[in-house]
C-alpha cells in the first residue's frame, strides 16, 4: 500500500506547482482587487489543459482521472482561491454533471469546448428556498411540444454570471420527490427566458463569480434533457457532487498546506524578546496541530479520488473528506493567522484573503451539517 | 526540418545545495531535477519552428542514468516528438569531452539538420559541450543564438552581441547553443504529461567516447557565510545618508 502521488502524477503536479507561482500568485492581488481573473490567464489556462483534468482523451480531456484532479486541484489551493472555485465548478459538478449524466452525444456536443476551457459551465440546483434540502426545488420543467418549459429562479450559481453552459436541475414532478421528480437539462447561454440576475458580492472568493440565474418560460429543446431521462437528475447532482466534495476538500488541502509553510518562514523570521517566535513552544504546537490535521486530510482525500477512479462508490468519505478538511483549513487559517499576528490582519497579507476565502467551505457544496447527516445515515442504515 | 536538442538534468534552481562529505561532490538526496534552464530555452526555440512550419521534427536527447528520463518526458511533454537517452555504466559520470563524443555517435545516426544546446548548464556552468560536440562533428559553431529562423539558403540565426545582435546564415548542418531570449519556456501541457508518460524512450549504449582530457574536481565547498549587514537605526537621516555614501566609497567602493 502506497500512499505518495503516483510516479505519473508527479509531472503534473509540479506542472501545476509552477503554473501556480509563476503566474498566478503574481496577479492574486489584482485578482482581489479587480474581482476578476484576466481573461489572458483564463486563454493560457485553457489551453494547457486546465479545464478538462479528469475527463478521458475522447472528449479532449487531460485523461488524469479524479486523482490526477485533485492532486492538481491541491496545487491551485496555493493561490486565490478564485482560480480553484472556476476550475472547481466548471469540472467537478459542472461538466462532471454533462460526462456522468449525459448521452453520448450530448458529451460529443458539449464536453471538447468545455474541457478546452473555450466554454465555462456552471451547476445550479440552489434555490432561495432549497438549499440543503434539494428536493425540495421550487423551478419547475413543463413538456411542450417538443421543449420543455423552464420557470423559476436559481440563487449562488459559481460561474453562474459567465457560464456559457449550465446544468439546472428542475422539478418535472413535485410528488416523485427527488428521486423522479428531478431532470437535469443543459441549458445554453442565450436561450430565450434565460438570463443572469444579480450577481453576488461576498466575503471573500473575489474573483470568482457568483449569481442568481433566471428562468421565465425558458424554452429548452427536448434532446437538451441530460442523459434523455426525465426524473434521473437528482443521481447525476448526487455524483458530481461526490467528486465536487474531494476536489473541493484538495483546495483546503493545498491552501492549508500553503498557508502553513508561509508560517512556518514567519515564525523563523520574527524576532521578539530577541529570539525567533518560532522557538516558542505556544507557536510549535500551532504548526504541529496544523501538519498532523493537513497530512490526515490530504490521505482521506488521495483514499477518496482513488475509490472513484477504481470505480468504487465514494459518497460517504466523500462526505467525510470534505467535512474534515473544510473544518481543518479554518482551523488551520486561524492559527496561522494568530502566529502572523497584526501581519496577518493586513488587507496587503495573502493570510487575510486567505482567512475569508476559507469560511465559505464549511457551507458550500452540502454544508458541514449535510456532511454529517450522510455520514450518519450511512451508519445507522444496516 | 529536424532539430535535435541535447538537454541535460541538473539540480532546480530552487535547491539548496549542499557539498557532501566527501567534498568533491553535492548530497543528491531529495533534490528535485530539471532541465537546465537554457536547454528549456533551446527547447523553446526548437517548438517555434514546428509552430510555424507542422512538418518540422523536433527531437531531445540527454546522457545519463534511468532518472534522465524525467527530464526526456517533461521536454515530451513540452511537445518535443521523441526522445533518446544515451546510458549505461559510467554515463552519470561522463566528462564533458566523452559527453560530446557520445552524443556524437548518437547524431551520427539520427541526422538531424541542426542541433541546440543551451550555452552552458545551470550546475557547472562550464558551457564546454555544445561547442566540443560541434568540434566532434565537424559542425559549425554559432553561440549565445536566441532566434533562428528557416530561410532560402538554410538557416538564419540571430546571435546575441554588445547591444543587439547580428544575423548568421547556416546554409546546413550546424550546432548552436541557446541564450535566453525574451520568450519564455513554454509550460507543459496536462494532455502533454499524460501522453508523454505513455511514449517509449528508447535508450542508446554509451559507446565512441573518448575523454583525452581528465578533469577532476578537487574540492567543493560553500560560499563564506555572509557577514551581517550594518543597520541605521534612528537618529538623523541626513547624518545616515553621509555616512551610508561614505561606506559605499570607501568600504564597499561602488561608488
Amino acid at each position: 500500500m502506497d500512499f505518495d502521488v503516483p510516479e505519473e502524477l508527479l509531472l503534473l503536479k509540479r506542472t501545476v506547482r509552477e503554473f501556480v507561482e509563476g503566474r498566478l500568485q503574481p496577479i492574486e492581488k489584482q485578482v482581489e482587487d479587480d474581482d476578476k481573473i484576466p481573461d489572458a490567464i483564463l486563454k493560457e489556462m485553457g489551453a494547457l489543459g486546465f479545464f478538462g483534468l479528469p475527463f478521458p482523451e475522447e472528449y479532449g480531456g487531460v485523461g488524469a482521472g479524479d486523482l490526477g484532479y485533485c492532486v492538481a486541484l491541491e496545487e491551485f489551493g496555493r493561490t486565490s482561491a478564485a482560480f480553484s472555485n472556476l476550475i472547481g465548478a466548471h469540472t467537478a459538478i459542472g461538466s462532471m454533471s454533462i460526462y456522468l449524466g449525459g448521452t453520448e452525444a450530448q458529451k460529443k456536443q458539449y464536453l471538447p469546448d468545455l474541457t478546452a476551457g473555450k466554454k465555462i459551465a456552471a451547476f445550479s440546483l440552489t434555490e432561495p428556498s432549497s438549499g440543503s434540502d434539494a428536493a425540495s426545488i421550487q423551478t419547475s420543467a413543463k413538456k411542450q411540444g417538443d421543449r420543455w418549459i423552464l420557470n423559476g429562479t436559481k440563487i449562488w450559481v459559481t460561474n453562474g454570471p459567465i457560464a456559457d453552459v449550465v446544468v439546472v436541475y428542475a422539478a418535472n414532478d413535485r410528488t416523485l420527490g427527488a428521486r423522479g421528480g428531478i431532470t437535469a437539462f443543459i441549458v445554453e447561454k442565450g436561450y430565450t427566458g434565460f438570463r443572469v440576475g444579480k450577481v453576488d458580492d461576498k466575503m471573500g472568493l473575489r474573483g470568482s463569480y457568483t449569481g442568481e440565474l433566471v428562468f421565465e418560460d425558458c424554452e429548452v429543446p427536448e434532446e437538451n434533457v441530460l442523459g434523455g431521462t426525465v426524473g434521473s437528475g437528482f443521481r447525476t447532482a448526487l455524483g458530481a457532487l461526490d467528486i465536487g466534495r474531494i476536489s473541493l476538500a484538495a483546495g483546503a488541502v493545498g491552501s492549508s498546506q500553503h498557508l502553513l509553510e508561509l508560517a512556518i518562514a514567519h515564525s523563523k523570521r520574527r524576532v521578539q524578546f530577541g529570539k525567533p517566535i518560532a522557538v516558542n513552544q505556544a507557536i510549535q504546537w500551532m504548526l504541529a496541530d496544523s501538519a498532523v490535521e493537513i497530512h490526515a486530510a490530504r490521505l482521506m482525500v488521495y483514499d477518496a479520488a482513488a475509490k472513484m477512479d477504481r470505480g468504487t462508490r465514494a459518497s460517504t468519505e466523500a462526505a467525510m473528506v470534505k467535512v474534515f478538511a473544510s473544518e481543518m483549513a479554518g482551523r488551520v487559517v486561524d492559527r496561522v493567522m494568530q502566529i502572523h499576528g497584526g501581519m496577518g490582519y493586513m488587507k496587503e497579507s495573502p493570510v487575510e484573503r486567505a482567512y475569508r476565502d476559507a469560511r465559505i467551505l464549511r457551507i458550500y457544496e452540502g454544508t458541514s451539517e449535510v456532511q454529517r447527516m450522510i455520514i450518519a445515515e450511512e451508519l445507522l442504515k444496516a | 526540418m529536424r532539430l535535435l536538442i541535447c538537454i541535460k538534468q541538473v539540480p532546480d534552481s530552487t535547491t539548496r545545495v549542499k557539498v557532501a562529505p566527501d567534498g568533491t561532490s553535492i548530497v543528491t538526496d531529495g533534490i528535485t531535477w530539471s532541465i537546465s534552464p537554457y536547454d528549456e530555452y533551446a527547447i523553446e526555440l526548437a517548438l517555434e519552428q514546428k509552430d510555424n512550419a507542422a512538418d518540422t521534427v523536433v527531437s531531445v536527447i540527454s546522457v545519463g542514468g534511468p532518472r534522465t528520463k524525467d527530464a526526456l518526458r517533461q521536454a515530451l511533454a513540452m511537445g518535443c516528438d521523441d526522445a533518446t537517452l544515451v546510458t549505461g555504466e559510467g554515463a552519470d559520470t561522463l566528462g564533458p569531452l566523452g559527453i560530446a563524443n557520445a552524443l556524437k555517435s548518437a547524431i551520427d545516426e539520427l541526422k538531424p539538420d541542426l542541433v541546440l544546446c543551451g550555452k552552458q548548464a545551470s550546475d557547472d556552468d562550464q558551457g564546454f559541450v555544445g561547442p566540443a560536440l560541434a568540434e566532434a562533428l565537424g559542425w559549425p559553431h554559432v553561440a549565445v543564438v536566441t532566434k533562428v529562423a528557416p530561410s532560402a539558403a538554410g538557416t538564419e540565426i540571430w546571435k546575441e552581441v554588445e547591444g543587439g545582435h547580428e544575423v548568421w546564415k547556416a546554409s546546413g548542418a550546424a550546432v548552436l547553443t541557446v541564450q535566453k531570449s525574451e520568450k519564455e519556456p513554454r509550460y507543459p501541457s496536462l494532455p502533454g504529461i499524460m501522453k508523454a508518460k505513455k511514449k517509449e524512450i528508447p535508450e542508446r549504449p554509451v559507446t565512441g567516447v573518448e575523454d583525452p582530457v581528465t578533469i577532476e574536481i578537487v574540492k567543493l565547498e560553500p560560499p563564506p557565510a555572509r557577514g551581517g549587514g550594518k543597520i541605521f537605526k534612528d537618529g538623523d537621516v541626513k547624518a545616515h545618508a553621509a555616512a551610508l555614501a561614505t561606506l559605499l566609497r570607501d568600504e564597499a567602493k561602488v561608488l
